[in-house]
């Protein structure tokens, strides 16, 4: 994606200064505390170590944040409109049409009782007006783009009965078939392999590329993030303490981004003593 | 997500509120006591189960403090004033005998609560040893321990009960007893659902990698975390064991007359219960409050002691 | 220190039966740091559990300091060889304080002394007097890991098994984790076999490394061999490309070796 490229396109999110809070027994605790980017047709990748807000961020873009929740924003527009103003029922719509979301493990955000195949379907029936035979075309259209090699047989397996690999490129194909225009992938690969991780990515890149999708890769792990994505917002504490691209990574300037860097234990370094991050406490108000 | 220090807390903490909620204990009991009350305070914030709480307190007040708090002798007889209606010299009438229904009501509170002591202080604990030993020995030893849970639970538990205390006679021990008997089968199976659950942790293979005999763990690792779901299921089923005695009673099988056990109370009322509803209605109001208030505290100890929210 | 020959290890019966170790042979020399890596199926905590005699349905040969182990371990063995485990949220009791799980292990093998064991052990994995009568759910992943490690260390053992100890972690803790356990094992002249998928872990805590795919194995090679990439298996290069991020062109090239 070359900036130009960017520029033409009129950003697909945005978001200012969103803040989610929850009610606990010594008043609201914020989980998220001011959060602004924007993001085009391009892969941004938001890493954090857990209780930074990360997933929660991911959450509230698509207004999934459960009450006593509470999630406000100055601005989180997608494609112009406002998703804070937005109606039940206009969420409904946007939930899963434009706006879609992968999550870790299939094992859990599988139907167990159903087959993967109807799961499909009816991911896209539910988006559109098609009968169940168009339903289980495009489903098996799907199922070969995320390259499953045997399509009509799979179609008819149970969740249980596939390895996490295959499970979570099933999920990819529930999620892509109505076609959406912003993937939000939460830990899409952690629970996987290193090789699977490295082939779930492949399809996943192939298919934001070719459908111009935007994409927000929600990781702990700043490696990975750094070798798929173009941008990178690094978080803490429910701040974002570090924005940069993807390349310019190692030229990080925050102090937390640089020590997260450093305590990585790298496979071509002599083994030694890693430095540890000490984490000082004017990075929660940066 | 700021780092723990590991330096204990600077000030000393004032008052006991803050001794039991710190946390870096300084002791064992600390440690315990702080648990206990973060316990209450959580159970506390359920008013209904705090209403169960003060039921069942009252129950027991009631019974210590029977001899003090009855205004008449519970055996007092007084055939010139037999099945008045409430009044201010008997709040809750008499019954066919004269005798005042308040008192023996008061008094029967005794007999409840020792019926629903015994019970539980049996049923469970028998219950408890066998699901734990059956959940963590699997095997044969898990297959015949279960089946013969199974045949008793096969058994509806009145009828079950009715045979004891046929074999055994009437009276109220032994009306506990069969009571007692009939009812280990469920906590059997709760108590094997959970250490089935546990037995795979990797708390009980480090246990198992120490050296711990099998013992040890079912005492120490296993049985403690049974406990919870214990505790509630047996607060919960206080209600029928007290209804159970109560149809004993009924059927003349339980508690012996004079004795004021409200299920016999209720039995010999029955049939002034359209004249003199009061003489059957009484003890059925107390039967009623009392287990309503086993289930609210049940309820509330489920919310608290829910071992998943841990 | 640790010599296996031939294990093989299967679970369940006739034609059901998946054979999750497939005849490995290896040794681990006293005071060495062993990495045991492979991806999920491969077979390597399944070598690490027959080995610290949690799983007893395994043929061949094990031998810890000399001593040929079966299937049932004596006693005296878990003095010699302990192990920690990969979730620090399952692997404490959630009812025990620290002290309690601690003072088990004393308890158990009837050594004495035991306030002033707890103390040791407590300060040697870098927590103080102060967390000593914390219940689980009062420590954070890094301290309940602590707490697994110093717990296989109250009995002085001289094998630690480790479990993919850091792989639940967040990554600043990992660091520290690594490094308390570089420490301890100079200290004590531990023998380490670590059990993990991640090739810079190995590469910053072991001297030597045996690579498992399917239940066999693979290829070993010394951690000076790793680092310079210099692997002679199609897996192991293939698992060393996966680990050093994303790259469309290599995701491409990914093969099953079965």
């Amino acid at each position: 994606m070359t900036d130009q490229k960017m520029a033409d396109d009129a950003p697909l999110l945005e978001v200012a200064n969103l803040r989610v809070a929850f009610p606990t027994r010594t008043g609201m605790a914020e989980a998220v505390r001011g959060v602004s980017f924007t993001l085009g047709r391009e892969k941004l990748g938001i890493v954090g170590e857990s209780g930074s807000g990360k997933s929660m961020t991911g959450r509230s873009i698509l207004r999934l944040v459960p009450p006593p929740g509470r999630v406000t924003a100055d601005r989180l527009a997608f494609n112009g409109e406002d998703l804070l103003a937005a109606s039940p029922r206009r969420l409904r719509e946007i939930r899963g049409r434009r706006i879609a979301m992968v999550m870790q493990d299939p094992k859990y955000s599988l139907n167990p009782v159903m087959t993967v195949g109807r799961q499909i379907a009816e991911a896209y029936r539910v988006h559109s007006k098609a009968g169940a035979a168009e339903a289980k075309r495009r489903a098996l259209e799907m199922l070969a783009a995320v390259r499953i090699r045997d399509p009509e047989r799979v179609y008819d397996r149970y969740p249980h009965e596939v390895s996490g690999g295959m499970g979570q490129r099933i999920m990819i194909a529930m999620m892509l078939i109505p076609d959406p225009d912003l993937l939000i992938a939460d830990e899409p690969t952690s629970a996987l392999d290193v090789t699977v991780q490295m082939q779930v990515l492949a399809i996943l890149d192939d298919l934001c590329s070719q459908r111009g999708m935007g994409m927000i890769f929600v990781s702990h792990d700043l490696n990975l993030v750094a070798s798929f994505c173009d941008r990178i917002l690094i978080m803490y504490a429910g701040r974002v303490v570090e924005s940069c691209r993807a390349s310019e990574l190692h030229a990080a300037r925050h102090p937390y981004t640089r020590g997260l860097l450093a305590s990585l234990p790298r496979i071509d370094e002599p083994p030694g003593d890693l430095p540890v991050l000490t984490r000082d406490p004017a990075w929660l108000e940066a | 997500m700021t780092a723990r220090t590991d330096t204990p807390s600077a000030p000393r903490p004032a008052g006991w509120r803050d001794w039991l909620t710190t946390d870096t204990p300084q002791s064992r009991a600390q440690a315990r006591l702080g648990r206990a009350w973060a316990g209450w305070t959580a159970f506390r914030r359920n008013r209904l189960a705090v209403a169960g709480l003060l039921i069942v307190l009252a129950l027991v007040v009631v019974a210590a403090l029977a001899p003090v708090l009855a205004p008449h002798h519970p055996y007092a007889q007084d055939l010139n004033n037999r099945l008045m209606p409430p009044s201010a010299a008997h709040w809750l009438g008499t019954d066919a005998f004269g005798r005042d229904i308040l008192s023996r009501l008061i008094h029967g509170a005794r007999l409840t609560l020792m019926i629903v002591a015994l019970v539980a202080a049996t049923a469970p604990l028998a219950g408890l040893i066998i699901g734990t030993v059956a959940g963590y020995f699997g095997g044969w030893v898990d297959t015949v321990l279960m089946r013969i849970t199974d045949i008793a639970l096969a058994f509806p538990k009145l009828i079950l009960a009715l045979a004891f205390v046929a074999a055994l006679g009437p009276g109220i021990e032994n009306a506990v007893i069969a009571i007692a008997i009939t009812s280990w089968p469920p906590y059997a199976r709760i108590a094997r659902a959970e250490t089935l659950t546990v037995r795979r942790s990797d708390f009980i293979s480090a246990a198992r990698l120490q050296g711990a005999s099998s013992l040890r763990i079912i005492l120490g690792h296993i049985m403690p975390l049974c406990v919870a779901s214990l505790i509630v299921r047996t607060t919960l089923d206080m209600a029928g064991v007290i209804l159970t005695a109560a149809g004993l009673g009924f059927l003349g099988l339980g508690a012996q007359p004079p004795l004021p056990e409200w299920g016999a109370m209720i039995a010999s009322g029955r049939q002034y219960v359209l004249e003199q509803w009061w003489v059957a209605a009484m003890p059925g109001f107390a039967i009623f409050i009392v287990s309503l208030g086993f289930n609210l505290l049940g309820d509330g100890l489920r919310d608290v002691l829910d071992p998943k929210g841990d | 220190m640790i010599d296996i020959r031939n294990l093989q290890v299967r679970f369940g019966q006739g034609a059901d039966a998946v054979t999750a170790v497939d005849g490995v042979t290896l040794s681990v020399r006293e005071g060495e740091s062993f990495g045991l890596v492979g991806e999920s199926g491969s077979g390597k905590s399944t070598v690490l559990r027959a080995v610290s005699g949690l799983n007893d349905e395994w043929t061949g040969r094990i031998a810890v300091a000399g001593m040929e182990q079966g299937p049932k371990r004596q006693k005296s063995f878990y003095k010699l060889c302990q192990m920690v485990f990969q979730d620090p949220y399952g692997s404490l009791h959630p009812r025990h304080t620290v002290d309690r799980i601690l003072a088990e292990p004393i308890a158990i093998h009837g050594l004495g002394d035991a306030n002033a064991r707890i103390d040791r052990v407590l300060r040697d994995v870098g927590l103080g007097p102060a967390f000593r009568f914390r219940y689980p759910h009062q420590l954070s992943g890094g301290q309940r890991q602590r707490v697994a490690i110093a717990r296989a260390l109250v009995l002085e053992p001289r094998v630690l098994l480790l479990d993919e100890p850091t792989s639940a972690l967040d990554v600043s803790v990992q660091a520290e984790i690594l490094n308390l356990l570089r420490r301890l094992r100079a200290e004590h002249g531990l023998t380490l076999v670590l059990v993990t998928h991640n090739l810079a872990v190995v590469a910053n805590l072991c001297d030597r490394l045996a690579v498992m795919n399917r239940g066999r194995l693979v290829e070993e090679m010394s951690v000076e061999e790793l680092r310079r990439g210099a692997a002679r298996e199609p897996y192991t290069l293939q698992l060393l490309r996966a680990s050093q991020g994303y790259d469309r062109a290599t995701a491409e090239s990914f093969r099953d070796y079965a």
